[in-house]
């Protein structure tokens, strides 16, 4: 179909904005429909059974705070990110970022990764930057290098990993080293096998225009983003409270025996969890039937992977992106961290 | 999503935002004690913002009409797809009414802290190692957190548990066949990674579940003491209802009421 550089350059043609408003409503139709239905649902189950019991049964009560308080807990981040793509979007030349990356996108894949550092704060602030970036003419490998590491290789995150696995710096190490090779690895995948008409970005904020406000353009580029990621969050925190409750964390034990299976089924906790990449490391900590390296690709998976993460994504570049980004990443953390596991750990 | 709308929408997120991190400290129920200040400015800036929008977009029932200046009426800015600006703000993600359940939860009935549901179904928060263990107080039964004294319990070969009372807080964890566990939830970030510290109770019937408790009692003598192999219980000789802790995620020493006559 068209490339990203018609999505960056030239948003105002009608064929472009069509089809990507179109997907953009049906996806924002099926959520409200799936809401109403749901509702009906728990109206009619609420009937059927005892409403009050049900409402009041404990692990209704503790969905309800944990799917709260992953909303809560994200805002700030959320807010952050949206305030910098915001402001990248309205204030930021237009191709200011290609010129500090290097100009083969080979090379500014890695670039990238590495400058996932500045960024510090969870997941939920690099999605609307990395959307940002690739609006500013950033190559979208480079922008999706950029997302994958940012939550995993800040200092925070370092730090929290060294607090939660005291006298083992040779964690932080294989976290740092399987997150940057996690992320350079997709963002060179990308280059070789990705597909620009997966990406259905809705074709907002596309610069600064003559003739309008700079500061009109980024508070409404930034109060759409921040509704519509926070929708998508809301989205997101519901599906992981669902796992978060219903898990039961017995069957922790009856995969920690064998070696591949235990990296593999804690890589699927860390997506169905979806705890804070600042978080994540107490959590590993914790599981302590497991090896060194699941728990390892549990904390490079997390922040990579996870259901509000793909939520978020695939309300900021498209479902058709999301799935198949979400998926490949997932595959290629935990082969990332098997392999940096047994070599450093 | 009308922009009206959109503004209303920030302004409601921003108000709930603030009424569990400024207005009070319900928040605590969701994430940790560092992210507070991070909430108020969040809410503060939401609250901005949605005034900024309100004043220049009117409210749902109440629009402005701008005129004679660059920027256009609603209509017109929806009509101007195909030129110009590319996009319009006017009809919002229809995703964002999403936001609105949280912040009304937030607004009007803040869901309760994790209890003993959570609790009974966590994993169990690793205690650290601890170098070395200060003596306990001489007189009356010694205040500790659970971590404190599950490590006591574990780790201490001089075993200073051993005859000794404590006092330990926490809230209440039915168990199987009436036996009761004395537990605390610890959170590293917020309530999606919750820990679970537990103290099994001996000698009392248990009060219903999730009510807040101190009790006083001695180590429960079972497995070799300073060893892995000692039990993590109490028997308890005392215990007293306390009102749920503002900050229910922080493993705190109890304060010891007034010295009682037999503690002497």
């Amino acid at each position: 179909m068209h490339n990203t550089e018609e999505l960056t350059d030239r948003p105002q043609s009608e064929q472009v904005v069509a089809p990507v408003h179109h997907a953009h409503h049906r996806l924002g139709r099926s959520a409200v429909v799936v809401g109403a239905l749901s509702l009906l649902l728990l109206v009619a189950l609420g009937r059927l059974f005892d409403a009050d019991q049900w409402l009041t049964h404990p692990g209704f009560r503790a969905w309800q705070t944990i799917c709260v308080a992953i909303a809560v807990q994200a805002l700030p981040f959320l807010l952050l990110g949206t305030v910098i793509s915001g402001a990248v979007n309205a204030f930021v030349p237009a191709h200011a970022f290609s010129r500090i990356l290097p100009r083969n996108p080979a090379l500014a894949v890695p670039v990238a990764s590495a400058a996932g550092v500045v960024l510090p704060g969870c997941e939920c602030a690099s999605v609307p930057v990395a959307g940002s970036l690739i609006r500013r003419g950033v190559t979208p490998a480079a922008a999706f290098a950029f997302l994958l590491s940012a939550p995993a290789v800040n200092p925070i995150v370092l730090a929290s990993t060294a607090v939660a696995f005291p006298g083992s710096p040779e964690m932080v190490a294989a976290r740092l080293t399987a997150s940057l090779a996690t992320s350079a690895a997709m963002g060179w995948m990308w280059l070789k096998l990705g597909r620009s008409d997966w990406l259905r970005m809705p074709p907002r904020h596309t610069g600064h225009k003559d003739g309008h406000s700079r500061w009109e353009e980024f508070r409404l580029g930034f109060q759409h983003d921040f509704l519509h990621a926070g929708g998508f969050l809301v989205l997101g925190a519901m599906a992981a409270a669902t796992f978060n409750v219903t898990v039961p964390r017995s069957v922790l034990e009856t995969f920690s025996g064998s070696a591949w299976l235990s990296v593999l089924f804690l890589a699927g906790l860390a997506v169905v969890l979806a705890v804070c990449s600042e978080a994540d490391a107490f959590v590993a900590a914790s599981l302590t039937g497991f090896s060194p390296t699941a728990r390892l690709a549990f904390m490079v998976v997390g922040p990579m992977v996870d259901l509000k993460l793909i939520a978020l994504q695939a309300g900021t570049f498209g479902r058709a992106f999301a799935v198949r980004f979400s998926t490949a990443t997932a595959v290629t953390a935990v082969v990332c961290s098997a392999l940096t596991g047994w070599w450093l750990l | 999503m009308k922009r009206t709308v959109q503004a209303a929408l920030l302004l409601l997120t921003g108000a709930g935002v603030l009424r569990v991190s400024l207005f009070s400290d319900i928040c605590l129920r969701y994430v940790k004690e560092g992210l507070q200040p991070f909430l108020i400015v969040s809410g503060v800036a939401l609250v901005g913002l949605g005034l900024i929008g309100a004043v220049r977009d009117g409210l749902p029932c109440a629009e402005r009409r701008r005129s004679g200046d660059a920027h256009r009426s609603e209509a017109a800015y929806a009509h101007e797809g195909h030129e110009g600006h590319g996009h319009d703000h006017s009809h919002g993600p229809r995703i964002a009414w999403l936001l609105l359940l949280p912040t009304l939860a937030l607004l009007f009935f803040a869901p309760p802290a994790l209890g003993s549901y959570t609790a009974a179904r966590d994993n169990a928060k690793v205690v650290e190692d601890y170098s070395r263990f200060e003596p306990l107080p001489s007189r009356g039964p010694a205040p500790l957190s659970l971590t404190e004294f599950i490590a006591r319990a574990q780790q201490d070969d001089r075993q200073s548990l051993m005859g000794r009372s404590v006092l330990l807080a926490g809230f209440v964890t039915p168990g199987k066949g009436g036996a009761w566990d004395l537990t605390r939830l610890l959170v590293a970030c917020c309530a999606a990674d919750s820990q679970s510290l537990t103290v099994t109770m001996h000698g009392v019937k248990a009060p219903p579940a999730d009510t807040w408790v101190k009790v006083t009692g001695t180590w429960h003598p079972e497995g070799t003491l300073g060893t892995a192999s000692a039990a993590i219980a109490l028997d308890v000789t005392s215990l007293q209802r306390i009102p749920p802790p503002p900050s229910p995620y922080l493993d705190r020493v109890p304060v010891s009421n007034s010295v009682s006559p037999e503690a002497g």
